[in-house]
C-alpha cells in the first residue's frame, strides 16, 4: 500500500516537471515582445532591446528555463512587473481569498447534494427525487456570472444586507468576512451541485441495489442505518472523485466569480497578469494551479484507496 | 449525519450573521465627509512614472508627483512646480523659475538639480518616453531654483513636453524602490498599495499649494461593470468611471450626477494603402461614404461619442469641422467603386485588437456597412501583443480599427502622417510633409492654426484611415462630490475635490 502512495507520488512529480516545461515554453513563444507590450508605441528600439536584456529575454531558452525552474525549487518565482513585488509573496495573498471561497463553496455543494442526492436515490421518482433532478438541471444551466449579477443587485443594492463586492480577511473581522464570501461562495456552489448530485444519486441507486444492501436488511438493521454504513460507504468512491475534481477546480481560481465580486483571489491575479502581460507572474500562477490540482488528485486518489476495499486490496495483492 | 448538522449549524450562524450587521456599511456622516473613495478598474503597472507607458499609473501618479508645468481642463497651461518660465527668441531654450517652497514627502527640499536629474532619468535607455524628450539636448542648472532646457531643433510646442504626468520630478535617493513606495512632491502620499483590491492616497500636509480638502482618497479595484455600479448605488464609491450602457441607471437620479467631456482621443479605421484596393483614393472615399458613423458611435458607445471627419478630437484648439467633406451617402459611394473599377466589389481583411471591445464593436458594425456596397469584409480577433508586432510594427494588415490617444499639441497627434515617418498610416503621397514641418516652426500660434487647419481637410479627402469618433470619458458622481473635472490628458486630479455634505 505504501508503495502505492509512493508510486503516485513519483507520478506527480514527473506531470510537475512536464508541465513546468510547456508551461515555460508556451508563454515563451506567444506573440508579442513583452518588453514592446511594457514600454508601448512611444518607445524607440533601443529602450526595447534595453529591457528586453534587462528581463533576461535575451539568453538561450534552455538557460532561462533552467534558471527558473531553480528557483522555483527555493519558491522563488521571480518579480512580478506589475506590482514589482514577489510573485509568491503576490500568490500567498491571494490563497486564503480562493480557499475560503471554494471550501466553502464545496460545503455548501456537498451539504446540499448529499441530502438531496440520497434522499432522491432512496425515494426514486418521489417528488423530491423530480425537484433534485430539476436542481441539477438548473445548476448546469444557470451562468454564474448572471447569478452573481442578479446576487449583487438583490441582496447588495435592493436589500442592502450583503457587500456588493469585496474581501474582508478572517483576522480583521470574521462577521465581515463571512459576509463577504457568502454570495461568491454560493454562486460557485450553484454551478458545481448539480453534477455532484447526479453522481450521488446514481452512485447511491447502484449500490442500492447490491447483494450486501439485503444482506443488512435481513440482519434487521434499521433503514437508517443500512443506507448510511452500507449504501453510502459503498457509493463514495465516484462523489469523492468528484468532489475533489471540483474543489480542484475551484481552488485554482475562479475568475468569473472572483471579478464580479472584486475578490482578490488566484484568478483575479491570473487576468490582471494576462492583460498586463505580465509573464513572470503568469508563469508563477500556472505552475501553482497545476501544483494545487496535482496535489490535491493525490489527496483524494489516497483517499478513494483507503475507503474502497477492492482497490487495497488489490493493490495488496500485487 | 453529526458533520451534516454541524454544517447545517454554521449556514445558519452566517445568515444570522449576515442579518444582524447589516447596517455597518453605512457611513457615519461627521459634518462633512473628506474621505472620498472612488472605483478603477484596471491596476496601474507600478507607480514610477519614469518606468511605464501604462495609462493606469499616471491616473494615480499625477497625484503624488507634480510637473513643471500643469494644465487645465480647457487645455491651458499653468505653473505648477515652476512659478514662472521664459522661452527665448528663437524657440530653441526654455528657463523655469521654480518655486521655493517644494519638499518631498521624505522633507527634503525640491531645487532644481532634481529636475535636471529627472529629466535626465525620463531620457534614459530604459525610459518608455525617452524618444519624446531625445530634442532636449541640454539641461543646464542655473541655481537652486532655476534651470534651462536647449532643444536640438525648433519645437513651437516645447512647453506642453513639460506637462505630461511622465515628465515628472522626482527624488534621486528614492528612485529604487518608487515603483512600489513613490516620494514625489505632490498633494497626495501614497497610503498603501494592496495588489487586487485597493490603493490609498494620503493628504501631504507639507504641499505648497492652496489647502487640500480631502483627508484620504481610496481607490477601490473592480473590475466588473455591474458590481461598480451596485457598489455606487449603495453609496460605497463616491466617483465611478461610467460605461455607455449604464448612463440610464444614474441619469435624472437626484442622488447621482454625471460629467462627461469628449477624450483626447480619435478612434479611426487605419488602412493599408499598400493594398490593391486600398491604394485607390476614390476606394477609400467610397468606403467612407458607405459608413455610417452614428450607428459605429450608438454601437461601441451607446452613443456617447463625437464624429469626426480628420484625425483630431473636436476639444482640440487646433480643431477644425471636417464632417461635412465625405459623408454618409452609399448610394454616391456605390458609384465611386464603379469609377474606380471595382463595381462587383473586392475582399478585404479586419484585423480588430480583441481586449479593446470598442474597437471590436465598431469594427463588426462598419464591415456590415460596406458589405452592402460589395465590399466583404474578413474580421480576424487579435491579441494586442499580436496587433502590435504585425499591424502597428510589421504592417501586415489591410485595415484595423483602433485608437489613438493625443497629446497636447497637434504636431504630436499628426506627425504620423508624414510620408517619411515610417508609421504603419503614414500619408506616403507626401501632401502633409511640408505643412507638418512649418507647423514645427511657426511662433505664431494663429498661423499655425490655419496650417492644422490645412493638415485636417487634406487627411479628410485623402483618407490614410477613416476617422470614426472621440469617444466621451464619463464618471458618475454622488450629488455632494464637487471640484472633480476631467483634463485633456488621461489622469485624475483630487486638489480641488470636496464633499458639500
Amino acid at each position: 500500500m505504501l508503495s502505492y502512495v509512493l508510486d503516485r507520488f513519483k507520478s506527480s512529480i514527473v506531470v510537475l516537471l512536464v508541465v513546468s516545461i510547456i508551461t515555460f515554453f508556451v508563454l515563451m513563444i506567444i506573440p508579442g515582445n513583452p518588453a514592446q507590450l511594457i514600454l508601448g508605441t512611444d518607445a524607440t528600439p533601443e529602450a526595447i532591446a534595453e529591457l528586453h536584456a534587462a528581463m533576461g529575454l535575451d539568453r538561450p531558452m534552455y538557460q532561462q528555463y533552467l534558471s527558473w525552474l531553480l528557483n522555483l525549487f527555493k519558491l522563488d518565482m521571480g518579480t512580478s512587473y506589475v506590482y514589482g513585488e514577489s510573485v509568491t509573496a503576490l500568490i500567498a495573498r491571494s490563497i486564503p481569498v480562493t480557499f475560503s471561497i471554494s471550501t466553502f463553496a464545496m460545503a455548501i455543494a456537498v451539504f446540499i447534494a448529499f441530502l438531496f442526492g440520497m434522499t432522491s436515490a432512496i425515494k426514486k421518482n418521489s417528488v423530491i427525487d423530480y425537484f433534485s433532478r430539476s436542481i441539477m438541471q438548473l445548476g448546469a444551466a444557470i451562468p454564474s456570472f448572471w447569478i452573481g449579477m442578479v446576487f449583487i443587485v438583490y441582496f447588495g443594492v435592493k436589500l442592502k444586507v450583503l457587500p456588493v463586492s469585496g474581501f474582508v480577511p478572517i483576522e480583521r473581522n470574521l462577521a465581515g468576512f463571512i459576509r463577504s464570501i457568502f454570495l461568491p461562495s454560493l454562486v460557485l456552489a450553484i454551478g458545481e451541485v448539480g453534477t455532484l448530485l447526479r453522481i450521488i444519486r446514481s452512485s447511491m441507486l447502484d449500490s442500492l441495489k447490491q447483494d450486501y444492501m439485503d444482506m443488512a436488511r435481513v440482519k434487521g438493521l434499521s433503514a437508517g442505518k443500512t443506507y448510511i454504513k452500507y449504501a453510502l460507504r459503498g457509493a463514495l468512491t465516484a462523489p469523492l472523485t468528484i468532489m475533489g475534481m471540483q474543489f480542484a477546480k475551484l481552488a485554482g481560481g475562479t475568475v468569473v466569480v472572483e471579478t464580479i465580486f472584486a475578490l482578490p483571489g488566484i484568478g483575479r491575479l491570473v487576468l490582471t497578469a494576462v492583460e498586463h502581460r505580465d509573464i513572470v507572474l503568469l508563469q508563477g500562477l500556472v505552475m501553482f494551479i497545476t501544483s494545487t490540482v496535482v496535489f490535491i488528485t493525490l489527496i483524494v486518489d489516497i483517499l478513494v484507496m483507503f475507503l474502497n476495499p477492492r482497490i487495497k486490496s488489490f493493490q495488496e495483492g500485487e | 449525519m453529526k458533520t451534516t448538522k454541524r454544517i447545517f449549524a454554521v449556514l445558519m450562524i452566517a445568515l444570522l450573521i449576515t442579518s444582524c450587521s447589516a447596517q455597518e456599511n453605512t457611513p457615519i456622516s461627521k459634518d462633512v465627509k473628506t474621505d472620498l473613495t472612488m472605483g478603477y478598474t484596471t491596476e496601474p503597472e507600478g507607480l514610477d512614472p519614469h518606468r511605464t507607458a501604462a495609462a493606469s499609473t499616471f491616473t494615480v501618479t499625477n497625484n503624488i508627483y507634480d510637473t513643471l508645468v500643469g494644465v487645465t481642463p480647457e487645455w491651458t497651461t499653468e505653473p505648477r512646480l515652476a512659478k514662472s518660465w521664459v522661452i527665448s527668441d528663437d524657440g530653441m531654450e526654455i528657463t523655469f523659475t521654480l518655486r521655493d517652497d517644494v519638499y518631498f514627502h521624505n522633507g527634503r527640499q525640491m531645487k532644481a538639480r532634481d529636475v535636471e536629474y529627472s529629466f535626465n532619468r525620463l531620457k534614459d535607455a530604459e525610459s518608455p518616453k525617452a524618444r519624446d524628450y531625445a530634442n532636449i539636448t541640454a539641461i543646464e542648472v542655473l541655481g537652486d531654483y532655476e534651470i534651462k532646457f536647449t532643444t536640438g531643433t525648433l519645437d513651437v510646442e516645447l512647453l506642453k513636453s513639460f506637462v505630461y504626468p511622465w515628465a515628472a520630478v522626482v527624488p534621486e535617493e528614492e528612485v529604487e524602490n518608487l515603483k512600489t513606495k513613490p516620494v514625489g512632491t505632490g498633494a497626495f502620499t501614497l497610503g498603501e498599495w494592496v495588489p487586487q483590491q485597493y490603493l490609498t492616497l494620503k493628504r501631504n500636509d507639507n504641499y505648497y499649494g492652496d489647502d487640500v480638502k480631502l483627508e484620504t482618497v481610496k481607490m477601490v479595484l473592480i473590475p466588473d461593470a455591474t458590481g461598480m455600479m451596485a457598489g455606487f448605488q449603495v453609496g460605497d464609491l463616491d466617483i465611478i468611471p461610467l460605461t455607455g450602457d449604464q448612463v440610464t441607471m444614474v441619469e435624472g437620479n437626484e442622488n447621482y450626477k454625471i460629467i462627461s467631456e469628449p477624450m483626447n482621443a480619435v478612434q479611426i479605421m487605419s488602412l493599408n494603402t499598400n493594398n490593391e484596393y486600398l491604394s485607390s483614393e476614390k476606394v477609400r472615399q467610397a468606403m467612407a461614404m458607405a459608413i455610417n458613423k452614428d450607428e459605429v458611435i450608438e454601437a461601441s458607445m451607446f452613443g456617447y461619442g463625437a464624429k469626426i471627419g480628420s484625425h483630431l478630437p473636436p476639444t482640440s484648439p487646433d480643431y477644425y469641422d471636417t464632417n461635412n467633406i465625405i459623408e454618409y451617402n452609399p448610394e454616391r459611394a456605390k458609384e465611386l467603386l464603379k469609377e474606380a473599377g471595382y463595381e462587383n466589389g473586392f475582399e478585404i481583411d479586419m484585423s480588430l485588437p480583441k481586449n479593446y471591445q470598442l474597437h471590436v464593436d465598431a469594427g463588426q458594425v462598419i464591415a456590415d456597412q460596406l458589405g452592402r456596397i460589395g465590399i466583404d469584409v474578413n474580421i480576424q480577433l487579435i491579441e494586442w501583443g499580436t496587433w502590435l508586432s504585425e499591424v502597428y510594427g510589421a504592417k501586415n494588415f489591410d485595415s484595423t480599427v483602433v485608437g489613438h490617444t493625443g497629446r497636447l499639441d497637434s504636431y504630436a497627434f499628426l506627425s504620423r502622417y508624414k510620408s517619411t515617418s515610417n508609421d504603419y498610416i503614414s500619408l506616403t503621397t507626401g501632401e502633409v510633409d511640408e505643412l507638418l514641418e512649418d507647423a514645427l516652426h511657426e511662433l505664431d500660434e494663429d498661423k499655425r492654426k490655419e496650417i492644422y487647419k490645412e493638415i485636417q481637410v487634406i487627411l479628410a479627402n485623402k483618407l490614410p484611415a477613416i476617422y470614426l469618433q472621440t469617444p466621451h470619458t464619463m464618471l458618475a458622481l454622488q450629488k455632494n462630490v464637487e471640484g472633480m473635472e476631467i483634463f485633456p490628458i488621461d489622469f485624475y486630479d483630487f486638489k480641488e475635490v470636496y464633499f458639500t455634505k
